[in-house]
């Protein structure tokens, strides 16, 4: 284990149980988007949890913006994990930007999952048309980093965390502690030039470990049509339909998205699993 | 919703958890220009643009959900024609699990948001500035970087200068050793006494003498001076020393033209094909033959030797011809004359004239005639030492006294 990268990406392993899961946050969050979900697989799983460098309570000193102006550098961030715990067929399940993330990282070390569960994934956010529907034009994308500008995020979240110190809401405090969407701006900034304007369609080919698509209802970020387009041009994907709205589902609608996973994950017993996984 | 609520001097609207509108206030609907009955029922991405649908996706809703309130989040709703309306938002999830109803308050904003776009247009500029700057600084550090490394280099590159120059200088004491060890014995007998001084500006000199007895009663005195001085002409002075010497004691004494001649003629050989290098020389040669008491001389371009009878009457030997090595096939004349015992001859380099001037030779010569030669030789030492003007210290000087007794 390298204890730099568990602490650079503030590693957290919970759980109990052979098979490792793997929780990537999406755009912009830390880990404890997946309390919900995460938590109803600690039982018969480890659970590895982690943030990338730059969000949440990794240490931002290790931020490099050239690195992470990219999407390779989030998906080395990844690598980097599996590696530093010797991760072997790990589930991995990926929000947003991060089932992107995962599939990528999958291009270059297959051997490190046996599956993806992506929720709400997309290879390219801009339209690219009449081939390609992603929902966004430019200016759309343009205005929502805009929009990140104004809202500072980072220091506005902290120095609510400082001053709306209410001793009637404590797990409003909790939550702030733990600085959930807390992000440099700058960082942010990059974050979102680097997952907004990727186009990865052409990698989706070349995935070879089974994975899980999950496609939410009315999700403006990532709509349907965008994953059907995934769900043809991923080998060996299989997509299910949500009733969950919204892009995050995990967290509007844990119980549906546990559900989902178990499901899938019933459909595969290891062995199959292992088998695929290596052909 | 109650009056006061529904006309209030801001928007107040209630979302469920999934963004689909359940009620709204008048003067909202209005700021939109909907009816109400237009938007409840419908998501809140209805009055959204676009931009600001895919941020409420990304940080409201998840927000809203882990800290069930949101403080001062700026969003841009879009009203019935699709125009753009900048708004401050706030809202809570309430407690009870049964109604998770999101409630908010939203402030129309459109002139704080002119004054905040100045201020990030402001911003924006200022860290352009910066970057700029930082950029100048670090193309400065690379400067000052270089400058030092060239520093170091040029370091590295003196001391080796200064090895070479320890070296070449040590090489040139050695050479220097070996051209004076070169220089002959003076020669003292009962018909003649010779002297010699020979004083090199740098560490070779481009003079060279040579003093030869020839047989019982004939004596050569050959005096050069090579044009410049340093390495390059003591070379040439050495091979010409060699030359002479071999032509002198080994010619059974040649007529003074016919050496003169050989040594013009090694001169034209060495650069026939160069005239980069090309030096000439100015030479005196003389042969004396102490039986006869005769002087028989050839002087090519060298200042006038000085002749003094033993009744004090001088005699300048002056050039015959050019200096050899200039034009080829100049024809060396021989000068002859009489002496008479007790007569002396003083030959010199211009590097002894020039500083002392030619007269000054002779008076000096006219008025220590009765000393010894050594004690002459001393007087016209301290001539140029007290004398002699500091320009001319840089030049080879060399003289040879002749006593013919």
């Amino acid at each position: 284990m390298n204890p730099n990268i568990l602490n650079r990406n503030n590693v957290n392993i919970k759980g109990n149980g052979e098979q490792t899961m793997i929780f990537a946050p999406g755009f912009g969050c830390d880990q404890t988007v997946w309390k919900s979900v995460s938590e109803s697989f600690e039982s018969d799983n480890q659970i590895i949890l982690f943030d990338y460098v730059g969000m949440g309570n990794s240490d931002v000193k290790a931020f490099d913006p050239n690195k992470y102006s990219k999407l390779s550098g989030y998906v080395q961030d990844v690598i980097d994990v599996c590696s530093a715990l010797n991760l072997k067929n790990a589930i991995f399940v990926g929000h947003s930007v991060s089932g992107m993330i995962g599939l990528l990282a999958s291009l270059q070390h297959p051997e490190y999952f046996s599956r993806l569960i992506l929720i709400g994934p997309s290879p390219c956010y801009l339209n690219d048309l009449p081939e390609y529907f992603g929902g966004f034009e430019k200016e759309d994308l343009i205005g929502l980093i805009d929009m990140m500008d104004k809202n500072y995020i980072g220091w506005a979240t902290f120095f609510a965390s400082t001053v709306t110190n209410n001793p009637g809401r404590p797990d409003v405090a909790n939550e702030l502690e733990n600085r959930f969407c807390s992000t440099d701006p700058v960082i942010a900034r990059k974050f979102a030039e680097a997952c907004f304007f990727a186009d990865n369609r052409e990698d989706l080919p070349n995935v070879t470990v089974p994975s899980l698509i999950m496609q939410c209802s009315e999700d403006v970020i990532a709509p349907t049509v965008v994953g059907e387009y995934l769900s043809q041009h991923v080998p060996k994907s299989t997509i299910t339909y949500m009733k969950a709205t919204g892009h995050c589902p995990h967290m509007s609608h844990p119980d549906e998205t546990i559900q989902l996973i178990r499901d899938y994950l019933g459909e595969f017993p290891s062995e199959v699993v292992l088998s695929l996984a290596y052909e | 919703m109650n009056e006061q609520l529904n006309h209030a001097p801001c928007g107040f609207v209630t979302l469920s958890k999934e963004g689909i509108l359940l009620s709204i206030n008048q003067t909202l609907v209005q700021l939109l220009g909907y009816s109400p009955d237009q938007l409840v029922g419908h998501h809140i991405n209805v009055i959204l643009t676009k931009s600001a649908r895919l941020f409420t996706q990304l940080y409201f809703f998840p927000l809203v959900t882990v800290q069930h309130r949101i403080e001062e989040m700026y969003l841009s709703f879009a009203n019935v024609n699709g125009e753009e309306i900048p708004v401050l938002i706030n809202a809570t999830l309430s407690q009870d699990t049964d109604i998770q109803v999101i409630t908010c308050v939203v402030i129309p904003m459109q002139r704080r948001n002119e004054y905040e776009n100045q201020l990030i247009i402001s911003k924006k500029l200022a860290e352009d500035a910066l970057k700029e700057t930082s950029k100048a600084n670090s193309k400065l550090e690379k400067a000052l970087k270089d400058l030092k490394e060239n520093q170091q280099k040029l370091l590295e590159v003196n001391k080796q200068n200064e090895k070479f120059k320890r070296d070449t200088h040590n090489e040139l004491k050695l050479a220097k050793k070996i051209q004076e060890r070169s220089l002959p014995e003076t020669i003292s007998d009962d018909h003649i006494e010779i002297e010699s001084y020979y004083f090199a500006s740098r560490e070779l000199s481009g003079d060279i003498y040579g003093c030869y007895q020839i047989n019982k009663h004939r004596y050569g005195i050959i005096l050069l001076d090579v044009m410049g001085h340093g390495i390059s002409s003591a070379l040439i002075t050495m091979s010409l020393q060699s030359l002479f010497q071999r032509l002198i004691t080994k010619g059974a004494g040649a007529a003074t033209n016919v050496v003169i001649k050989e040594l013009d003629d090694h001169l034209h050989t060495l650069f026939h094909n160069n005239q980069d290098s090309w030096h000439y020389c100015t030479a005196i040669y003389l042969i004396i033959d102490t039986d006869k008491q005769t002087i028989e001389y050839t002087n090519s371009g060298h200042p006038p030797a000085i002749f003094q009878n033993s009744a004090g009457n001088q005699l300048e030997l002056r050039a015959t011809s050019p200096p050899i090595g200039t034009f080829e096939g100049i024809q060396f004349k021989i000068e002859t004359f009489n002496y008479d015992k007790g007569s002396k001859i003083l030959l010199y380099t211009d590097g002894v004239s020039e500083p002392l001037g030619f007269h000054r030779l002779g008076s000096l010569l006219k008025e220590h005639s009765s000393d010894s030669l050594i004690g002459l030789k001393e007087k016209i030492l301290q001539s140029l030492q007290n004398e002699g003007e500091e320009k001319f210290k840089n030049d080879d000087q060399c003289f040879i006294l002749i006593d013919l007794k």
